[in-house]
């Protein structure tokens, strides 16, 4: 599941990806320790590492369908589909994506959410990946899986920078396999 | 490095141009008048591009091919234009009354599922903004952050995503902006950039020009050059490119 343990243990690369999130904590609020994406976009040779790890992952295996998770997979999701030669699908909030959509409903701490994917932006029989920032619970990811596998793409992989605890240990999220380049840092190693 | 073939009008260079060069329509096109509400009813204003390869029943324009390329006039309006731009434009859906009656919303999503139409597209800004010396992109929420990151990745620059409020963990500034009705606010974190850093702002449209404004008064109040403005889609006879003053505007494609 962790890209060290998945043929990258010791790359270098890992560490200055890691090194470039910044934890905020008591966001967005008090107890969560908030893993911060947006210092490792301000790093171009951290964000272009993260995206070429992810790139040389996917190139050679036929997938035709990146799908990113609103807001924060949109960082990363084009620049891979580009990349590997695939589209873009955003999966996104309610009431975003115009026209025909399904819609996938996930629990959250309180409550439910939605997340939309276009109707016919995947054909039967795709090959995709789904990439967000970071996976918690796994709620988000397995409501992309499924909106995926209904309209009848395989869903390859879930792809992800950071990976939280609750995550560690399962290989795989609804069956699906999970690849993730780190892990959450903490307050103390951190700068 | 610019090509001619794209802007024949637009001076090479992204210093400060001289008045008018960005506009990149030539005057004597004639511009079709926006549908109404009661026009777009009955009639679909659909437009499809053949090059979108799924679902091919869904969507079929029942307007003529000829009318709807009018109504989506290539940035540049007239035949020196970069041969990609037609592509680009003819993967862009549009949407009739998304998200309320009467207005024809830009759907580029279907052109993030033409892997040539995207490549172009980005491909166009880099080869426009690479060796410029840009070390910001800043991308507006959310269709910003689509076309944003992969063009700092290719020239060389770091990300910024402008957010709506609370989205951004840690130290933000705000800048308010007007909608049509009431306000809302765009955020930017402290300290990702720094003043004398020179800047593009990114979105997939402008329409009023409202929300490209707020990101760029962000930016230059920390003392940053922004440099231009680009969008895939400029919504003429909304004045955005007003709003923005003597600020460049780059756009691929414009609507009515």
């Amino acid at each position: 599941m962790f890209a060290a343990e998945n043929g990258l243990k010791g790359d270098p690369r890992l560490q200055g990806i890691s090194e470039a999130i910044r934890v905020v904590p008591h966001f967005p609020k008090p107890g969560i320790m908030f893993q911060d994406i947006t210092t490792l976009l301000l790093d171009h040779k951290a964000f272009k590492d993260t995206v070429d790890i992810f790139v040389d992952r996917y190139r050679d295996m036929d997938i035709s369908v990146v799908a990113g998770v609103e807001a924060r997979g949109f960082m990363f999701g084009p620049a891979i589909a580009l990349a590997i030669g695939a589209k873009f699908v955003p999966l996104r909030k309610p009431r975003k994506l115009p026209g025909k959509v399904i819609s996938e409903a996930y629990e959250l701490e309180y409550g439910t959410d939605c997340l939309e994917m276009h109707v016919g932006a995947v054909e039967r029989g795709e090959r995709a990946i789904v990439i967000d920032d970071l996976v918690a619970t796994g709620g988000t990811l397995s409501a992309a899986i499924r909106l995926l596998e209904r309209s009848e793409a395989e869903v390859v992989e879930c792809a992800c920078v950071i990976g939280l605890r609750e995550v560690k240990g399962q290989c795989r999220l609804n069956g699906k396999p999970l690849y993730i380049l780190v892990e959450p840092r903490q307050i103390e190693n951190c700068c | 490095m610019m090509r001619g073939s794209l802007l024949p009008r637009c001076s090479n260079s992204i210093f400060p141009p001289p008045p008018n060069s960005n506009r990149l329509r030539p005057p004597f096109l004639k511009r079709l008048p926006a549908p109404t509400a009661a026009s777009s009813g009955a009639q679909s204003r659909l437009t499809f591009s053949q090059n979108y390869r799924t679902a091919p029943n869904r969507l079929r324009s029942s307007v003529s091919e000829s009318q709807w390329k009018q109504d989506r006039e290539m940035a540049t309006g007239d035949e020196q234009q970069d041969p990609r731009i037609a592509g680009i434009s003819s993967a862009i859906r549009v949407i009739p009354n998304f998200p309320k009656p009467g207005i024809m919303f830009q759907d580029i999503t279907t052109m993030l599922l033409d892997t040539k139409a995207f490549k172009d597209t980005i491909d166009l800004f880099v080869e426009r903004y690479r060796d410029k010396n840009i070390s910001v992109v800043a991308g507006v929420e959310a269709r910003g952050f689509i076309f944003g990151p992969p063009i700092a990745l290719a020239i060389g620059a770091k990300f910024v995503p402008m957010r709506k409020p609370n989205k951004l963990p840690g130290e933000v500034i705000s800048e308010e902006y007007s909608l049509e009705y009431g306000t809302d606010k765009m955020e930017m974190h402290v300290g990702a950039v720094e003043a004398g850093e020179r800047a593009l702002v990114i979105d997939d449209l402008i329409a009023t020009g409202g929300t490209l404004c707020a990101a760029v008064k962000l930016l230059e109040r920390v003392g940053v050059n922004v440099v231009e403005c680009a969008c895939v889609i400029e919504l003429l006879g909304l004045k955005g490119r007003e709003r923005l003053g003597d600020r460049p505007l780059f756009v691929l494609v414009n609507a009515t």
